[in-house]
């Protein structure tokens, strides 16, 4: 019998230790997947949405898309950057306040989204908006919008429906008359949480639904390269020295500086104390369960058992309960994703489609190896206490106890 | 010859001083010898025979196995040694509980790498030999406490050792089974293994041909009979 199947039959020997330490590996598995999955979930998950939609450089006035002021000649800029060589299209997105009147009940506060496409001369190329359609259709013209779920199923509007909103274009302290627009679809907005209300429309129906109110003023400019973004990026910077263009790897890596930071770091230490909690859970059940059967042991030994073939028998049930404890972490670990991924993104300004946990092949990988180190670094101690087993005191007091 | 020891003594430092628990013992162990070892509690007799099973080696004097210093060996060789050539039995049988008696008396042949078939052979052998065919399929919590020396006795001879040492073989079974126990080893002694046994029991003591009375760490007198 190898030390596999020696291994085997001593945690069939003690179902209930075995049972323990598989369980409390899987529930330790589990958290310890988990905060792989978030500590580069976030990352993965906003570049993917930033490059979902096809823009790859962002231009705004300030540090991070709508955290700063707008730029204040946004149009002109637009075109600016349009007629750059490099440059594919640019699409102007201007955000407003606005309240939506509802028959019975309070109104609802939304931000409507106003965009508009600049293409470089000649080439005609259509830009789909920051949104997608889940049913009816785009909004066309300055009398139509789209609107997403959470204002459909609240104010019970559906496509072809009228809705009235009372903007706030400059201001919030604006008092401006209510417009009536036309539900041409409901949408999916990526950037918005799960609870935001949001409106999408043309730049001319916002224009329209603010009384021309507007003025020049965009609060970003997502920009579609032809080339390599960050030469684009460049040019635009060249070209507009007052502005400040992000590549999505801009994006990206300014969040990992500010706010995605924490989530890493939290996500490291809590690795770190998990990763510990295993080792310590392994270590104690190995502990005693060799601490039972030293006189088995030191019989072994006398009997012409190696040294390392003892140790191997230690390092053998080690693996197994890690080993079968950390396959159930696995689908453990993913159902616990999906529901702290859930409550996490209930925080407020959180975008829907912006994911905490995201599984990667990477994290896999790394979850498996700190697996395979914890159950060498558990076996570490019970393998010296039978590494060091004096055979004959052990059978002397065996004998005697 | 099998063992010679020369001069050995056996000294383990406690925190109250050394303690010498065998002292300057004279012994060899021939082929087919029947060898009993008597004394009182604490007089040495175990540790004695720890060293001649090579699971202790001695403070000083010199221990020659199959011709070969025992203290000179590393410990892979005294295990190899241990696994080859000297079969244990012990007062508590030491099986292994999770596994069958015949997993048991398979254990060290599997581990001097013995084939599937040539271990299943000889386990057969074995288990017929000490009468449990038909306990094969038990496991020890499922035996007496006769049935589990006799595969421990099976255990022991797995590797047809020269030697055959047992340590209070019968302490811990009733009179008529211990009995037949000193039956089974004498038939391993009359089969050509040569056997010490170290135990309290003047009967068990009064089958082998040469008795050694210990007192005090040594050989106080040698009865051959």
């Amino acid at each position: 019998m190898n030390a596999l199947g020696f291994a085997w039959r001593s945690l069939v020997r003690q179902p209930a230790r075995a049972a323990l330490g598989i369980l409390g590996v899987a529930a330790v598995g589990a958290l310890l997947f988990d905060m792989l999955l978030l500590s580069q979930g976030l990352i993965t998950s906003m570049r993917d949405l930033l490059d979902r939609y096809g823009w790859d450089i962002r231009v705004v006035a300030g540090e991070l898309p709508r955290q700063g002021p707008r730029i204040r000649d946004g149009v002109t800029a637009s075109e600016t950057i349009a007629m750059l060589p490099s440059v594919s299209g640019v699409l102007l997105v201007r955000v407003a306040d606005a309240k939506i009147d509802r028959p019975s009940g309070t109104a609802l506060n939304a931000s409507f989204q106003g965009v508009d496409v600049r293409t470089s001369a000649g080439t005609g190329v259509a830009r789909r908006p920051p949104w997608t359609i889940l049913r009816g259709r785009d909004a066309a013209g300055p009398g139509e919008v789209v609107i997403s779920e959470s204002i459909a199923s609240q104010a019970h509007l559906a496509p072809g429906a009228s809705l009235m909103l009372r903007p706030s274009c400059v201001s919030e302290h604006e008092a401006l008359p209510p417009t009536t627009m036309r539900v041409s679809g409901i949408a999916e907005f990526p950037f918005a949480s799960e609870t935001e209300d949001t409106i999408g429309g043309s730049f001319a129906a916002l224009r329209n639904a603010c009384s021309g109110n507007v003025g020049d003023e965009v609060d970003v400019l997502l920009v579609t390269s032809r080339s390599d973004a960050d030469v684009t990026a460049a040019a635009i910077r060249a070209a507009r020295p007052d502005l400040n263009a992000m590549t999505n790897d801009d994006v990206v890596g300014r969040l990992q500086q500010t706010g995605f930071s924490y989530f890493r770091q939290i996500s490291t230490v809590l690795t770190a104390v998990t990763v510990s909690f295993a080792v310590l859970l392994i270590t104690v059940l190995l502990t005693v369960s060799v601490n039972q059967r030293l006189g088995e042991i030191a019989a072994l030994r006398a009997l012409g058992f190696s040294r390392m073939r003892v140790v191997k028998d230690v390092l053998s049930e080690s693996a197994l309960i890690v080993g079968i404890g950390g396959l159930l972490s696995l689908p453990l670990g993913l159902l616990l994703a999906t529901g702290l991924d859930d409550i996490l993104k209930g925080m407020p300004g959180i975008p829907a489609e912006l994911h905490f946990f995201v599984f990667e092949r990477g994290a896999l990988a790394i979850h498996l190896s700190l697996l395979l180190a914890t159950a060498l670094i558990a076996a570490l101690y019970p393998m010296r206490i039978v590494s060091s087993l004096p055979i004959a005191a052990t059978l002397r007091d065996e004998v005697i106890g | 010859m099998i063992v010679d020891a020369q001069n050995v003594s056996r000294v383990f430092a406690m925190p109250a001083g050394p303690v010498v628990a065998v002292r300057d013992v004279t012994l060899q162990i021939n082929q087919r010898d029947h060898i009993a070892i008597r004394g009182p509690s604490g007089c040495g007799k175990s540790t004695l025979l720890h060293m001649l099973g090579c699971v202790d080696a001695p403070t000083t004097g010199t221990l020659l196995f199959g011709g070969e210093n025992v203290s000179r060996l590393s410990d892979a060789k005294r295990s190899r040694l241990r696994l080859r050539q000297i079969g244990f039995v012990f007062q508590r049988f030491f099986l292994l509980p999770m596994l069958t008696a015949r997993e048991n008396v398979e254990l060290p042949l599997s581990e001097a790498g013995a084939g599937k078939s040539e271990r299943q052979k000889r386990t057969s052998e074995l288990l017929a030999y000490v009468g449990l065919s038909a306990r094969a399929d038990h496991r020890p919590s499922q035996l007496s406490g006769g049935e589990m020396q006799r595969v421990a006795i099976a255990r022991a001879l797995a590797n047809q050792p020269q030697l055959l040492l047992a340590d209070e073989p019968t302490g811990e079974l009733d009179v008529a089974t211990g009995q037949q126990i000193a039956e089974l080893l004498d038939r391993v002694n009359a089969d050509g293994t040569a056997l010490v046994i170290v135990t309290h029991d003047q009967e068990l003591a009064g089958r082998a041909r040469r008795v050694l009375m210990m007192r005090d760490g040594t050989i106080e007198h040698e009865v051959t009979t």
